[in-house]
């Protein structure tokens, strides 16, 4: 204990690693599913549920979880991803969820760091943040390890996933629950609008010819571990903000391709 | 061996909308390869979508062998179109075909090997393993085994669809415009496999667009547009033709 105490970045390292395995792992499941749509729905409607579990005196994520999942919801019980106007109505929904937060903040009484809650505050991360972190870790995995196999079916072929039995909704629904706990969990980290790119370029660089979800998932854990230490290492050397520095690392990634060819 | 015999289909997607199917009946008799076609429109995916069981229709009955179809659902398997697969997902062949055996939901059948044992090997010993090995050789992708599903052509793909649906534990197979999208050469090579599976002993309902050369393929066609128009082998139909309304059809002759 007194080692941490003594050593202010191990947790915020910690938090820093977990976040960077977990975040492509999730990313690479949603981008092979096509819902990364989702992942920007859900990261914008945290905020109504974070607002309302503050006044309330609820664990602010837990709030999170359940709005981000009431959002994701909302919108797929209006839409489908066949609609024509299926991302006009996702982003409407984004916006409005997002909107309604900032509403309530005022209206509740209440005060909430909105720039932490948007961009993170790494440095300043607790043992609350890593317990969090490590739940939605434990959540992911427990879902790839009993239902890895339906995940593979329904990303490939949702009717004959259907068709073979699998409850196709039910599983979405776990889909979305998960990536609500991931993205509320990364808040402390890079913040649940900057954990998009978390969520998505190391995936682009994990997905490259890779053989299976599996392999994909693992090769773009690797690299999102890679580009978060390699945020927080310059974080610390430069004193920047360590999750906008992730995701303009995560950006500069998308040029990796283009030197591969 | 299994028949399948539906009557007097009549299906809406919604109580306002007009039925897509109106008084449907077919049979698809053990052994044989018939074609389903129609213009666009004409209720071919979602006729093939109620025989699998996966849409109810609203009258009308669905029997195989004299069982009620909700009893026996896994007795019939549908190769999904192109276009409702997510082809770019990170799999090997082996690994998609393998997910044909794959089956969650309670009715299973008691021997789900008896029908792959009539592809390949008809005398030998039958395990899961040499089952997907036969499958694959016998629709001539066994090569391609562990190649990524979008590094493959169309054709390629077709079949490697067309294993993963044999791998099921299903006596019927249903295939929903398999040769969508194929060039003519990948055409042809799909249609043999396809005839060669029949005349060991599969019963296969194959929706088509197309209208020519490739119907003498079949042993029965059905001529679809929201009801049946005409029934029949190739040639009986091609004289039935000239008499019903199938103008788009027609017009999709030079698809073929």
């Amino acid at each position: 204990m007194s080692f941490i105490n003594n050593n202010w970045w191990f947790l915020p390292l910690i938090v820093t690693i977990f976040s960077g395995i977990l975040c492509p792992a999730m990313g690479t499941v949603l981008i092979t599913h096509k819902r990364l749509l989702q992942v920007n729905l859900i990261s914008h409607c945290v905020l109504p549920g974070l607002a309302l579990a503050y006044a309330f005196g609820v664990n602010p994520s837990i709030g999170g979880v359940v709005s981000g999942l009431l959002g994701s919801v909302v919108a797929e019980s209006l839409t489908n991803r066949k609609s024509e106007n299926y991302e006009a109505v996702m982003n409407t929904i984004l916006a409005g969820m997002l909107g309604f937060g900032v509403i309530l903040i005022p209206l509740l009484g209440i005060r909430i760091d909105l720039e932490t809650v948007l961009f993170g505050d790494l440095f300043v991360a607790n043992f609350e943040d890593l317990l969090e972190t490590i739940i939605a870790f434990s959540v992911f995995m427990l879902l790839m390890a009993f239902g890895y196999e339906k995940v593979v079916y329904v990303g490939l072929d949702p009717e004959g996933a259907s068709a073979s039995g699998i409850n196709v909704s039910f599983l979405n629904l776990a889909l979305s629950f998960t990536t609500s706990l991931v993205i509320v969990s990364s808040m402390s980290a890079v913040g649940v609008i900057l954990v998009i790119a978390l969520l998505s370029s190391p995936t682009l660089l994990g997905l490259d010819k890779a053989q299976s979800l599996r392999i994909a998932m693992i090769r773009s854990s690797l690299f999102g571990l890679c580009i978060s230490l390699l945020g927080f290492i310059l974080s610390l050397l430069f004193n920047l903000s360590p999750g906008p520095a992730i995701s303009v690392i995560c950006v500069a990634t998308l040029l990796i391709p283009k030197f591969r060819k | 061996m299994a028949t399948l015999v539906a009557e007097n289909l009549t299906f809406a997607y919604t109580k306002k909308s007009k039925p897509v199917l109106n008084k449907v009946s077919v049979e698809i008799k053990p052994g044989t390869l018939t074609a389903l076609v129609g213009p666009n429109g004409a209720g071919k995916s979602t006729l093939l979508r109620i025989l699998q069981g996966q849409n109810t229709p609203d009258k009308g009955e669905i029997k195989i062998d004299d069982e009620n179809l909700y009893r026996s659902r896994s007795l019939v398997a549908l190769m999904p179109q192109r276009s409702s697969m997510n082809w770019k997902f990170p799999i090997t062949v082996e690994k998609l075909v393998s997910l044909g055996q794959i089956k969650y939901s309670k009715s299973r059948s008691k021997n789900p090997f008896q029908i792959k044992a009539l592809l390949a090997y008809p005398n030998s010993w039958i395990n899961k393993c040499c089952e997907l090995e036969a499958t694959m050789q016998r629709v001539g992708i066994a090569n391609l085994a562990n190649r990524r599903l979008d590094s493959l052509s169309g054709g390629q793909q077709q079949r490697a669809l067309l294993a993963k649906t044999l791998m099921s534990p299903a006596k019927i197979f249903l295939l929903d415009e398999p040769c969508a999208a194929l060039d003519p050469p990948a055409k042809e090579d799909f249609l043999k496999i396809v005839r060669q599976l029949a005349d060991a002993g599969l019963s296969l309902l194959v929706s088509s667009h197309d209208w020519g050369k490739s119907l003498n393929n079949y042993d029965q066609v059905i001529v679809l547009d929201k009801s049946v128009l005409a029934v029949g082998s190739p040639d009986q139909i091609k004289d039935q033709l000239e008499e019903i309304n199938i103008s788009s059809i027609k017009e999709n002759n030079s698809c073929d």
